[in-house]
C-alpha cells in the first residue's frame, strides 16, 4: 500500500530468514516476530489445557506444549541468524538531547529495565501486602489459639497464616548454603561479564586477536556456567534436597537437607505442619492463665511438665499464600535468569566464532545491563525472601 | 571509557570483592541471634550499598560521560515504585474497621 | 480585528455549549437512593450463601396451561433460623414470564415478575402466592432466593449470621418452545463473515492496484512482505486494519447487548451469555480496537514527525504487532462454545479464580499476558525513538504535540502495565497450577487484584485518550491555520496527567472496602487530575478563537470531540466524590461517562486522525461528502445511544445486569416505565451508529482504489510528515549506507516561525545533562 518501498536504495531485497547484511541498516523484513508470537500463543494455550487447578487434566496436550516451545525457539533462531553477522557497522547513536551520542540500543535497554523494575515492584508489593496482612504462623502457634479453635491434625481444620520461607531456609547454615552460593555465583557472573566486555573492547592492535577471542569466549562461557549453577542449585533447593555425609576430620555430622517441596512447603500445602520446633513456653503461660479454655485440650492431648507444654497435637496451617508468593517471586527471577542463559548461549557461540570486535563489543554491554539488573533483583530477593 | 582504577586496584575487581564481603556479612548476620527488627535493619542496610555498588560500577552509572542522563532514566520510576509500595504493599482491606468512629454504626444515639 | 463584528463561528460554538448545558441530565434521585435500598437499610441477603439453607417451591406444574392460576408455596428449611428467633426468614422470587401476585399480607408484589416478603412476613419460613401462567408458549424460569435469619441484631439491620441460598426451577409450555436464535451462532457467524469480508477486501485491493499481475507469483511476495515487514509504515497499517476489524467485532458484541436490553425481561441472552458478551465487548474495544488504532497512528506518524527513518527497534516493533492477533485468538477462545470469559473486562477476584468462571477465562488471561508483552515492547520502542531519534535541531519543545502525546501515553503504559501483567500471571497460575494468590479460603486477598488491575487500569484509560488529545491538537491547529495556543502548557498538562494518573486509581475501588485513608487520598487526586485536562480544552478553544477555521471532515470530528469529550469529562466529575460514587457505582451513569470519553473522546479523535492522515498514508484523498455524511449520521446516532444512559443511571439501572424490570411504583430494583422506552431508543440508535460507520469503511476502500491523488501537504500542515511525499518512501527519512546515515532532515527544513520556542529554565537544566559539545565529535567507539 505504500508504493515504492525501496526508496532510492538499490540493494537487493534481503532475506527475511537471515543472514542479514547490516551495512544497509536493520532488517526490513523478518519472519521471526510472527513465528515467535504463534509459538508463544500455542505454549500458553496448551499449558492451560494440560493443567487446571493444579492437576493434570489432559496429558495429550503435553507434546503440544513442547511444540509451542519449539516454534518459539525456531523463531528465535531466525532472529539470531539475522543478528549473527552483525559486526557493529550499524550501531546507531542518539541524535536528540539529552541522550546525544549514546548508543540507541543502550537507551532502549535502560527503558526496558524501567519496566522490569515495575514487574518486580509488583511482586514485592504482593509479598509485602500478604506478609503484613496475614498473621505469622509462629505467632498463632505461640498464642495457642489453634488449640482452642481445633485447628489440629486430628480435627482436619487448618489456620490461615503466613509462613515465610526463611523459617525453613534460614534455620540452619546448610539450608542457606544453596541460596548463599547462588548469591556468590551471580556476583561472580556479573564480574565475568564485565570482564568479557572489557576484553572485547580492547582496541585493535593492543591485544592479539586470538587472545581476545579466547578471553571473551571464556568469560562469556563462565557467565553461562555460573548461571546454570544458579538454576541448578535453585532446583536442588526447591525439589531435590541434598545429603551431606559425616566427615570425621572436619567434625561434620551427617545432614540430610530436605528440599522445600519435600518438607511440605508447596503451593498446594493447605494442611502444613511445622517440622522445626517453635518455642512453646508461651503456651504453658497461656494455659496457666486460661485454664478453662485449655481444659479439654489438656484432658486429652497435652500436659504441662516443668513449665513446658508437651503435646502430640500438631497445628495445621494453610500456607498456600506464603508458598505461592515465594515460589512465584523467586521463580520469576529464575525465569529471568533462564532467559539470560538463552541469550548467553547465543553470545558464547558468537564469541567462539570470533564475532566480537571492538566495533560491536557494546552488544555485550547491552546484555550486561540486563544481567546486572538480574543480579540487582537477586540482591533484594535473597535477604527479604530467604533470610528475613 | 572511564577510569578503571580505584585506589590503585582495578575497579571491577574491587567492586566484586566488596560485594562478596557484604554478602558474607549478610549471611552471618542472619545466623546470629538478633531480634527481628535488628535483622531487618541490617539486611536493608546491606542491600542498599550492594544495590548502589552494582548499579554504579557494573552498570557504568558512575563516572561515564553518559552517566548523568542514564542515571536519571534509571531513577525515573522511583516515584511510581513508591506509589505502588505505599498503595498496594502497605495497605490492607479495612472496609469498616479502618473508618473513623463517627462514621461507624452506633456512634449516633437516636 | 473589528471588535463589534460578531463571528458566526463564535455564535455556533456558544450555542452548542448552551445547548449542551440545557440538556444536562435532571438529577432527581429516589428518596431511598438509587440502589433502591429501603429506609431500614435492610440488605435482605445475609453475609453468606450456605448449602444448609434449602429453598423449596411447591405447586409448580411441569407443564402449564394457558392463563391458568397456580397457588405456589415457597419456603426454606435449614440455616440458623429456629423457632423463637425474632425473625425467621425472607424470600424473593422472580418469574421470567407470567404474573406473580400475592394473596395475603405476608407477600408483596414489586412488579408482575417479582415478589418478596413483607415486614409481617418476616416471621415465617413459608409463604403462599399466586402465579398466573402466560397465554402463549414460553419457557419459564423461576429464581428463588430464601434468607434464613438467626434473629440477632448484628450486622446491617441484623443480617450478621444470616444465610441464604437460591433455587431455580423451570416450567415448560404446552407446546414445546424451541431454543431461540442461539446468540453464539449469531456471533460466530458475524465474526466469520467479517473476517471473510476483510480477506476479500484485501485481495480486492491487491487486485485493483495490480490488475495485470493478479496471480500467485505476484501475490506471494506481496503477502509475505506484509507478514514479515518491520517498516513502521507497514506495521502501522497492520495495526490499523486489526484495530478497525476489532472495532467492528466489539461493535457486534455491543449490538448483542443492546438487543438483549431493548425490552425489559428479555431472554435473547441468558445471564451467563450476557456476562460473556459484555466481558468481550470491553476487552475487545480497549485492548484490541483502541490500543491498536493508537499504535497504528503512532507507528505511522511519530517517525515522520520527528524526522526519523524508522523506529528505534524495527523487529521488536513487528513483534509487538504480531503478539496481538495471536493474543486475540486466545482471548476469544471459548466464546463460540459458550465457555468464554465471563468476568467483565476488569476480571475481579475472587470470581476470576473460581471454578464457576468459565474455562475460557484462563485463555482470556493468557491472551492478555501476550498483550501485556506487546504493550511493554511498544512502550520501550516509542520512548527510545522519541528520546533519541529526533532530527538535529528538534529539541523536546519543538516536537509536534501528537508526538508528545504518544510519549506521555507510552510512558504511562509501560510503567503501569507490569502491574497488570503480574496480576494476570498470578491469576493464570492460580487457575492452572493451583497457587493461592486469590483463593479466599487460604487467606488470599481479592483486593490485591483490584489494586494491581486498577494501578494499570487507570493509567490505561489515559493512555487511550492522551493520543486523541495529540491528534486534536494537530487537527485544530492545522484547521485553524495557526499554531496551538500555549504549546508549553499543553506539554506540561499532558505530562501532569501522565504522572497524576498513577495516584488516582483508587476511585475505581471506592466501594470495594479498601483502606479509607487511600479512598480519601484518591478522592482528592482525582479531583486534581481534571485540571490539566481543562487547561487543554481551553487552549484548543483559544486556538480556534484566534485562527480562521476551515471546515474539513477532520475538523468536524475534532469539534465533535470537543463537545463529547467535555461532556464526558463533566459527567466524570461526579465520581471523585466518594459519597456520590457509592450511589453511581455500577450504574448506567458510569457507562454513559466512560462511553462519552472513550467513544466520544478516543474514537472520535481517531476518526479525525483518519480523515486527516489518510492522504499521507495512502496517497489518496478521502471523499469529503461521504465524510460529512458519516460525521452527521455517526455523531447524532452516537449521542442517541449514550446520552439517555445518564438518565437511566440516575434512575438506578445497573450495569452488567442481563436484564431489568420496570414498574409503576418505586420498588426495589426496578425502573420507571419510561426506562423501557429509552432503552429501546438506545438500542435503535446503536444499530444506526454501527451501520453509519460503514460509510467510513466504504469511503476508505473507494478512495484507496480511485481517490484523487494526494499532494504532499493537502491541508497546509507544517510538521515534518507533510514535508515528505504521500505516501512516504522507505526508509522514511534518509537511509543507512555502510556505516553512515545519509540525508537525515534537520529542523531548518520546516517552517521555523511556527515552531520556535525559547527553552524555559527547566528545559535548559535538562539540556545541561546532555553530552558536552566538544564530545559530539567522537562518533567512533
Amino acid at each position: 500500500m505504500s508504493g515504492d518501498y525501496h526508496g532510492d536504495d538499490d540493494h537487493e531485497h534481503q532475506s527475511a530468514w537471515g543472514p542479514h547484511d547490516w551495512s544497509h541498516g536493520a532488517p526490513h523484513n523478518s519472519w521471526a516476530p510472527i513465528i515467535m508470537s504463534i509459538g508463544i500463543g500455542i505454549f500458553l494455550y496448551t499449558v492451560a489445557s494440560a493443567y487446571s487447578w493444579g492437576e493434570m487434566v489432559d496429558p495429550a496436550s503435553i507434546p503440544l506444549i513442547f511444540l509451542g516451545l519449539m516454534i518459539s525457539f525456531f523463531g528465535m533462531i531466525i532472529w539470531w541468524r539475522q543478528d549473527a553477522s552483525f559486526d557493529g557497522i550499524y550501531e546507531p547513536r542518539a541524535t536528540g538531547t539529552p541522550f546525544q551520542n549514546i548508543q540507541i540500543r543502550k537507551v532502549a535497554m535502560w527503558m526496558f529495565l524501567m519496566s522490569e523494575m515495575m514487574v518486580f515492584t509488583s511482586l514485592f508489593s504482593t509479598y509485602m501486602r500478604y506478609r503484613l496482612g496475614l498473621t505469622p504462623c509462629v505467632e498463632i502457634y505461640e498464642s495457642g489459639s489453634w488449640i482452642v479453635n481445633s485447628q489440629t491434625i486430628d480435627s482436619g481444620e487448618a489456620v490461615n497464616c503466613f509462613l515465610p520461607a526463611s523459617e525453613l531456609i534460614a534455620s540452619s547454615w546448610f539450608h542457606i548454603a544453596p541460596g548463599a552460593i547462588n548469591t556468590f555465583a551471580l556476583i561472580i557472573s556479573s564480574f565475568t561479564i564485565v570482564q568479557a566486555l572489557r576484553w572485547a573492547k580492547k582496541p585493535v592492535g593492543s591485544v592479539d586477536e586470538e587472545v581476545r577471542r579466547k578471553r571473551v569466549y571464556r568469560y562469556l562461557g563462565s557467565t553461562w556456567i555460573l548461571a546454570i549453577i544458579f538454576l541448578t542449585l535453585k532446583m536442588v533447593e526447591w525439589f531435590v534436597g541434598f545429603y551431606i555425609p559425616e566427615i570425621e576430620f572436619l567434625g561434620l555430622h551427617e545432614h540430610d537437607i530436605v528440599s522445600l517441596v519435600n518438607e511440605g512447603y508447596t503451593i498446594h500445602a493447605d494442611h502444613y505442619h511445622p517440622h522445626h520446633g517453635w518455642e512453646d513456653t508461651h503456651l504453658a503461660e497461656l494455659a496457666a492463665a486460661n485454664p478453662s479454655e485449655f481444659e479439654e485440650y489438656f484432658a486429652n492431648i497435652a500436659s504441662i511438665e516443668g513449665g513446658y507444654v508437651t503435646t502430640d497435637a500438631v497445628m495445621m496451617a494453610d500456607i498456600r499464600v506464603s508458598t505461592s508468593t515465594f515460589f512465584v517471586t523467586t521463580g520469576t527471577h529464575g525465569a529471568h535468569v533462564f532467559i539470560g542463559i538463552i541469550g548467553l548461549t547465543y553470545m558464547t557461540w558468537k564469541a567462539w566464532t570470533g564475532g566480537y570486535t571492538p566495533q560491536n563489543a557494546v552488544s555485550i554491554e547491552y546484555f550486561g545491563l540486563y544481567w546486572h539488573f538480574v543480579d540487582l533483583i537477586w540482591v533484594l530477593v535473597f535477604p527479604f525472601f530467604y533470610l528475613y | 571509557m572511564s577510569e578503571h582504577k580505584i585506589f590503585g586496584q582495578d575497579i571491577y575487581w574491587a567492586n566484586f570483592i566488596g560485594l562478596m564481603v557484604l554478602t558474607a556479612i549478610e549471611v552471618v548476620a542472619v545466623g546470629s541471634e538478633f531480634s527481628k527488627a535488628m535483622t531487618l535493619f541490617i539486611l536493608v542496610g546491606i542491600a542498599i550499598p550492594k544495590f548502589i555498588m552494582i548499579a554504579a560500577i557494573f552498570m557504568h552509572l558512575w563516572g561515564d560521560k553518559d552517566s548523568k542522563i542514564l542515571t536519571l532514566t534509571a531513577l525515573f520510576p522511583t516515584f511510581f515504585i513508591i506509589v505502588m509500595v505505599l498503595f498496594i504493599g502497605l495497605t490492607h482491606p479495612e472496609a469498616t474497621t479502618g473508618l473513623p468512629e463517627w462514621c461507624r454504626p452506633g456512634y449516633y444515639k437516636l | 480585528m473589528n471588535k463589534t463584528k460578531i463571528h458566526a463561528r463564535s455564535i455556533i460554538v456558544m450555542s452548542i455549549l448552551l445547548l449542551a448545558m440545557a440538556f444536562s441530565p435532571l438529577v432527581s434521585s429516589f428518596p431511598t437512593g438509587i440502589s433502591g435500598v429501603k429506609d431500614s437499610g435492610c440488605n435482605c441477603h445475609g453475609a453468606t450463601t450456605s448449602e444448609s439453607v434449602i429453598p423449596t417451591i411447591e405447586g409448580l406444574p411441569e407443564v402449564y396451561n394457558y392463563s391458568e392460576t397456580y397457588e405456589l408455596t415457597v419456603g426454606f428449611t435449614g440455616g440458623p433460623s429456629t423457632i423463637g428467633n425474632i425473625n425467621l426468614g425472607g424470600f424473593h422470587l422472580w418469574a421470567s414470564e407470567g404474573e406473580l401476585a400475592s394473596n395475603d399480607a405476608t407477600v408483596q408484589t414489586y412488579n408482575p415478575s417479582e415478589v418478596g416478603h413483607t415486614e409481617i412476613g418476616n416471621d415465617q419460613t413459608s409463604w403462599t402466592l399466586i402465579w398466573t401462567a402466560p397465554a402463549s408458549d414460553k419457557n419459564i424460569e423461576f429464581i428463588l432466593h430464601t434468607n434464613s435469619v438467626n434473629g440477632n441484631a448484628g450486622g446491617g439491620a441484623g443480617s450478621s449470621g444470616d444465610e441464604w441460598n437460591r433455587l431455580t426451577a423451570k416450567v415448560s409450555a404446552p407446546i414445546e418452545v424451541l431454543e431461540q436464535a442461539n446468540p453464539y451462532v449469531v456471533l460466530s457467524t458475524l465474526i466469520v463473515i467479517s473476517a471473510i469480508l476483510l480477506v476479500i477486501t484485501v485481495t480486492y485491493i491487491f487486485y485493483r492496484t495490480n490488475p495485470d499481475s493478479f496471480n500467485w507469483k505476484t501475490f506471494e511476495p506481496w503477502i509475505c512482505e506484509w507478514l514479515t515487514s518491520t517498516d513502521h509504515k507497514k506495521v502501522g497499517t497492520l495495526y490499523f486494519l486489526a484495530g478497525l476489524f476489532f472495532l467492528g467485532v466489539g461493535g457486534i458484541m455491543a449490538l448483542m447487548i443492546r438487543i438483549q436490553l431493548s425490552v425489559p425481561g428479555n431472554d435473547f441472552l441468558t445471564q451467563d451469555q450476557y456476562n460473556q458478551f459484555f466481558t468481550l465487548h470491553g476487552t475487545t474495544m480497549i485492548f484490541l480496537a483502541a490500543m491498536p488504532l493508537i499504535n497504528g497512528f503512532a507507528n505511522w506518524m511519530v517517525p515522520l514527525q520527528i524526522g526519523a527513518p524508522d523506529l528505534a527497534l524495527p523487529r521488536i516493533n513487528a513483534m509487538s504487532f504480531w503478539l496481538q492477533p495471536v493474543g486475540a485468538l486466545l482471548i476469544f477462545t471459548g466464546v463460540f462454545s459458550g465457555t468464554g470469559a465471563d468476568t467483565g473486562w476488569t476480571g475481579y477476584a475472587p470470581y476470576i479464580v473460581s471454578e464457576t468462571a468459565h474455562v475460557g477465562t484462563t485463555m482470556w488471561v493468557a491472551g492478555q499476558i501476550m498483550l501485556v508483552a506487546s504493550s511493554t515492547l511498544t512502550g520501550v520502542n516509542f520512548l527510545t525513538t522519541i528520546a533519541v531519534m529526533r532530527a538535529p535541531g528538534m529539541g523536546w519543545m519543538q516536537m509536534p504535540l501528537f508526538t508528545w502525546s504518544i510519549l506521555v501515553a507510552n510512558l504511562m503504559l509501560f510503567l503501569s502495565i507490569p502491574a497488570f501483567g503480574v496480576g494476570l500471571v498470578q491469576v493464570y497460575l492460580d487457575r492452572v497450577i493451583g497457587t493461592a494468590f486469590y483463593d479466599a479460603g487460604s487467606g488470599g486477598d481479592p483486593l490485591l487484584w483490584s489494586h494491581l488491575f486498577w494501578y494499570f487500569g487507570h493509567p490505561e484509560v489515559y493512555v487511550v485518550i492522551v493520543p486523541a488529545f495529540g491528534v486534536i491538537s494537530e487537527v485544530i491547529a492545522t484547521s485553524a491555520r495557526r499554531t496551538v495556543f500555549g504549546y508549553r502548557s499543553m506539554v506540561y498538562a499532558m505530562a501532569g496527567i501522565g504522572v497524576v494518573s498513577f495516584i488516582v486509581y483508587g476511585h475505581h475501588m471506592f466501594t470495594s472496602g479498601m483502606s479509607p485513608t487511600l479512598r480519601f487520598v484518591t478522592m482528592l487526586t482525582t479531583m486534581l487530575v481534571a485540571v490539566p485536562t481543562g487547561i487543554k480544552i481551553f487552549n484548543w478553544l483559544k486556538t480556534m478563537h484566534r485562527g480562521s477555521l476551515v471546515y474539513r471532515t477532520h475538523t468536524l470530528w475534532a469539534l465533535g470531540f470537543l463537545v463529547t469529550f467535555t461532556l464526558g469529562g463533566i459527567s466524570g466529575m461526579f465520581f471523585p466524590s466518594m459519597a456520590m460514587d457509592l450511589h453511581f457505582h455500577e450504574s448506567y451513569f458510569v457507562v454513559a461517562h466512560f462511553h462519552y470519553v472513550l467513544v466520544g473522546g478516543t474514537v472520535f479523535g481517531f476518526f479525525s486522525a483518519i480523515y486527516y492522515w489518510f492522504p499521507k498514508m495512502t496517497g489518496r484523498m478521502l471523499d469529503e461528502r461521504l465524510g460529512v455524511l458519516h460525521f452527521l449520521t455517526a455523531f447524532i446516532s452516537y449521542n442517541g445511544v449514550f446520552w439517555p444512559m445518564h438518565r437511566l443511571g440516575v434512575w438506578g439501572m445497573a450495569r452488567r445486569h442481563h436484564t431489568y424490570f420496570i414498574s409503576t411504583e418505586e420498588a426495589m430494583g426496578s425502573l420507571p416505565a419510561e426506562a423501557a422506552g429509552w432503552n429501546m431508543f438506545i438500542s435503535v440508535s446503536a444499530f444506526l451508529f454501527f451501520f453509519s460507520n460503514f460509510l467510513l469503511i466504504a469511503n476508505m476502500i473507494k478512495s484507496v482504489i480511485r481517490g484523487k491523488k494526494a499532494p504532499a501537504d493537502p491541508w497546509g500542515g507544517w510538521s515534518f510528515e507533510w514535508m515528505t511525499s504521500s505516501p512516504p518512501p522507505t526508509p522514511s527519512f534518509g537511509h543507512f549506507n555502510h556505516g553512515e546515515w545519509i540525508n537525515l532532515p534537520t529542523l531548518k527544513d520546516s517552517n521555523e516561525e511556527h515552531i520556535g520556542n525559547d527553552p524555559s529554565p527547566l528545559v535548559k537544566w535538562f539540556q545541561s545533562l546532555m553530552v558536552l559539545d566538544d564530545e559530539n565529535e567522537e562518533v567512533n567507539n
